[in-house]
């Protein structure tokens, strides 16, 4: 049942991102806005999907070990958040995106931004259904601690907003390739908006990546005895931070007339780029490549 | 002082301020993070001239690349980005903090870039028709009456955003402070305790030994399995003495650790360790013998014709539970090496197992007497509460940051001398442009609405 939900939803992304070229292309306001609903209604299934399995599981484990108070119960649900292993994780990495697109970035949600956010929560929800192993297990004793849920919310919502800023830096690229001298005023106010709205996709980010990174050393430091440890996840998670650190930085950098304008532009749009690439090595390459204390996840 | 002098340290000062070397340290951070996940890091040398040939293995390890978090790769670009730090910190705070102190005034408004228009007919009161509209849509005003035919109505929001990045930085400080305490002063080792063994003393990472300073005791192993084999639960039952009286009991789980004497111990692994002789029985036909059998020792079969040594034991052979694995020497040559499965007997009779027993004489396991240990991880770090005080402090700090971005409205109403009020809305966020425009849009609309 929720497998096929989750087949529907990928095709409803499919879809909503094709109808987001396609008012791109023939810059129809009212493809823009079917789109938009239409990755609305995905997201409310896609959403009902992700509940659906955390209901499945919290069901599985209480049969294993009824809670008895409500405060046990209470507990368990928590537990039980869809989130413990590689296919749950891209599930909500999928459903983060289109959400944090709705609903803090719904201005800048069309043409090819929101077909990039469509056909990337599209591309993302097929590997899971495809790529991944979907069957319900139960947690493993180190996973069994409150810190799970946020840990992985706040990291999964970061590596969202990341995602974000990617598709409207690639968009930036594009943009600001070289062009006939005619049609560059009309570039420069499109530049001057994904260029802002790079930097706020990144802060998002940003916030989300530090607390998901902080809650992480918290939980190691329980479960592990060590707030941090050099393990490959972790020192990813790091670089992905460092680089983002930098272009929060860059863009304050004085030029060399001593301007205050900061790096804006070109610059700022390739270290987003290259901040996703960490963030995907962090999430799929360290889990394939590299071995350490995350590996569960495979 | 000599200008060179002052020249040189006007520069230095310069640079080590400046936000380019930041920008620069945190990608050459990024940089020597991703070395170290490139090349393992700690294992003993054999393992690089292994991995890496013996010319670059040997030439890795050289440099320090197999510690590069304790190398100067690593620690000079962050004593660098902590000058860095120290110095935006000294620099920027006091502005910031200048900035801060002084809030939105009527003086300080009038140089905001004037948004809109709109005026109110004579009469009634303005007062409460503006007040509502700011209240709605900005926020509460403070209002001032410069002179007695002007009414200015201030709103500011975010009045703190520029400390926002310094306490970012602050905490970050803490945390590199936490880093360097965890570094130097921490202990950290590991315990073993077989159940119903007690320690006074554990073993630290170089092997040496050190008190604990008080006695810890394991009552009881416990592991919880789900149905399908996967361990749900790892539990130690520990039980804590001092001066011989018993003192405290505390359950250790993962994910649960148990402090005790400025220690803690943390549920790390386990294992299964024989505990006594082995039970066996040798069978000839009908004629079966009961033998105790310790481990490694050789035992003469009651035939007085072959000889039998248990090698070693397993707590779960393939999944198929306890075995052991025996030699059995009769006449000469060489002696068959064989497992004997307590749950499985009838193995024996497989040929191309392990199992296999050939010839007529079989050996069965009747008890396999084990017991669990388990293992903790140790650990006294006072650099913990530096850098969870640095958590802490790092969330106000972003949430000034990021989400409260300045924002500053003023409404000055004019009277004219028919009578009508003449207002003015004012206002500016560099921060936040567009929110900003919405916001104050929404505002003149309602001000110019009607009534
Ligand atoms: C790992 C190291 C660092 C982190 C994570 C960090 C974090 C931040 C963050 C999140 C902001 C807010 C950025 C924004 O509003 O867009 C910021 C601003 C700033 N940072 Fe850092 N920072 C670091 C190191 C440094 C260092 C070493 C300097 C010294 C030059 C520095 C100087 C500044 C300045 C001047 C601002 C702008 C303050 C303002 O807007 O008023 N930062 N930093």
């Amino acid at each position: 049942m929720i497998s096929t939900v989750i087949g529907v939803v990928t095709l409803v992304y499919l879809f909503a991102g094709l109808l987001f070229v396609g008012a791109a292309l023939w810059q129809q306001e009212r493809l823009n806005r079917a789109a938009c609903f239409l990755l609305f209604c995905g997201l409310a299934a896609h959403l009902g999907a992700f509940a659906g399995r955390w209901v499945q599981s919290y069901q599985l484990a209480s049969r294993h070990a009824p809670p008895e108070a409500f405060t046990a119960t209470l507990r368990l649900v928590v537990l039980q958040v869809p989130l413990s292993n590689f296919f749950e994780s891209l599930v909500f990495f999928s459903l983060a995106l289109p959400s944090l697109g709705l609903l803090s970035f719904r201005r800048h949600l069309r043409d090819f931004l929101g077909a990039m956010v469509a056909l990337l929560a599209c591309l993302i929800l097929a590997y899971a259904s495809l790529g991944a192993d979907a069957s319900i297990k139960p947690l493993m004793p180190a996973l069994k601690s409150n810190w799970l849920l946020i840990h992985v919310l706040t990291a999964f919502l970061g590596y969202a907003a990341f995602g974000l800023a990617f598709g409207a830096a690639l968009l930036y690229l594009w943009q600001a390739r070289p062009t006939p001298v005619a049609s560059r005023r009309a570039a420069s106010a499109v530049l001057h908006d994904l260029d802002r709205l790079i930097y706020q996709a990144v802060a998002i980010g940003f916030i989300f990546l530090t607390l998901g990174i902080l809650t992480g050393a918290v939980w190691a430091d329980q479960a592990w005895g060590r707030y941090w440890s050099w393990d490959p996840k972790e020192t990813w998670s790091l670089i992905t931070w460092f680089i983002y650190a930098g272009l929060l930085h860059a863009r304050l950098v004085k030029g060399w007339a001593g301007l205050v304008k900061g790096w804006a532009g070109k610059r700022i749009a390739w270290l987003a780029v290259l901040g996703f690439l960490a963030v995907l090595f962090t999430y799929f390459g360290v889990s394939f490549l590299l071995s350490g204390l995350h590996s569960y996840l495979t | 002082m000599p200008p060179l002098f002052s020249d040189l340290t006007s520069r230095l000062w310069r640079n080590l301020t400046s936000i380019r070397l930041t920008v620069i340290l945190l990608l050459v951070l990024a940089l020597v993070a991703t070395v170290g996940t490139v090349v393992p890091q700690g294992e003993p040398v054999a393992r690089y001239l292994a991995r890496f040939g013996p010319g670059m293995g040997g030439f890795l390890v050289r440099i320090g690349l197999h510690h590069i978090y304790r190398s100067p790769w690593f620690l000079l670009p962050v004593a660098l980005l902590t000058l860095n730090l120290l110095a935006c910190l000294f620099r920027g705070l006091p502005q910031a903090l200048r900035r801060v102190a002084r809030p939105l005034t009527w003086e300080t408004a009038q140089s905001l870039p004037e948004r809109g228009r709109f005026s109110l007919p004579p009469g009634s009161d303005p007062t409460p028709r503006v007040l509502k509209a700011l209240r709605r849509e900005v926020g509460r005003p403070r209002v001032a009456s410069p002179n007695p035919n002007r009414i200015v109505f201030l709103v500011e929001r975010g009045r703190f955003r520029p400390l926002g990045p310094y306490i970012i930085h602050l905490s970050l400080l803490l945390i590199l402070v936490g880093g360097l305490v965890s570094l130097f002063c921490s202990v950290e080792g590991r315990l073993l305790l077989l159940e119903g063994e007690s320690a006074r003393s554990f073993v630290l990472s170089d092997r040496s030994e050190r008190p604990l300073g008080f006695e810890v005791r394991l009552d009881d192993f416990t592991v919880r399995f789900y149905e399908q084999g996967i361990p749900a639960e790892f539990r130690s039952d520990l039980t804590f003495f001092q001066n011989g009286r018993e003192v405290a009991k505390a359950a250790c789980r993962v994910n649960y650790p148990v402090t005790f004497g400025g220690l803690t111990f943390y549920q790390s692994s386990y294992g299964t360790r024989l505990d006594g002789p082995l039970t066996l029985k040798v069978c000839q036909g009908q004629d079966c013998h009961v033998l105790k059998a310790p481990l490694r020792q050789v035992l003469t079969l009651p035939d007085g014709k072959a000889q039998l040594i248990p090698v070693r034991v397993a707590s779960n052979l393939h999944g198929l539970g306890p075995a052991v694995q025996v030699a059995v020497k009769s006449g000469p040559g060489h002696p068959k090496v064989f497992w004997v499965s307590r749950n499985h007997p009838e193995l024996a009779d497989r040929a191309g197992t392990p199992f296999y027993q050939p010839g007529p004489r079989r050996v069965l396991l009747e008890d396999l007497p084990f017991k669990f240990y388990s293992v903790f991880q140790v650990r006294r770090d006072p650099g913990v509460w530096w850098v969870y005080s640095g958590f802490l402090l790092s969330l106000p700090g972003l949430c000034l940051a990021f989400l409260l971005p300045p924002q500053r409205w003023a409404v000055v109403l004019t009277q004219k001398p028919d009578g009508r009020w003449e207002g003015r809305l004012l206002g500016a966020s560099p921060r936040a442009r567009e929110t900003f425009t919405a916001k104050t849009n929404r505002l003149l609309a309602r001000l110019k609405q009607k009534l």
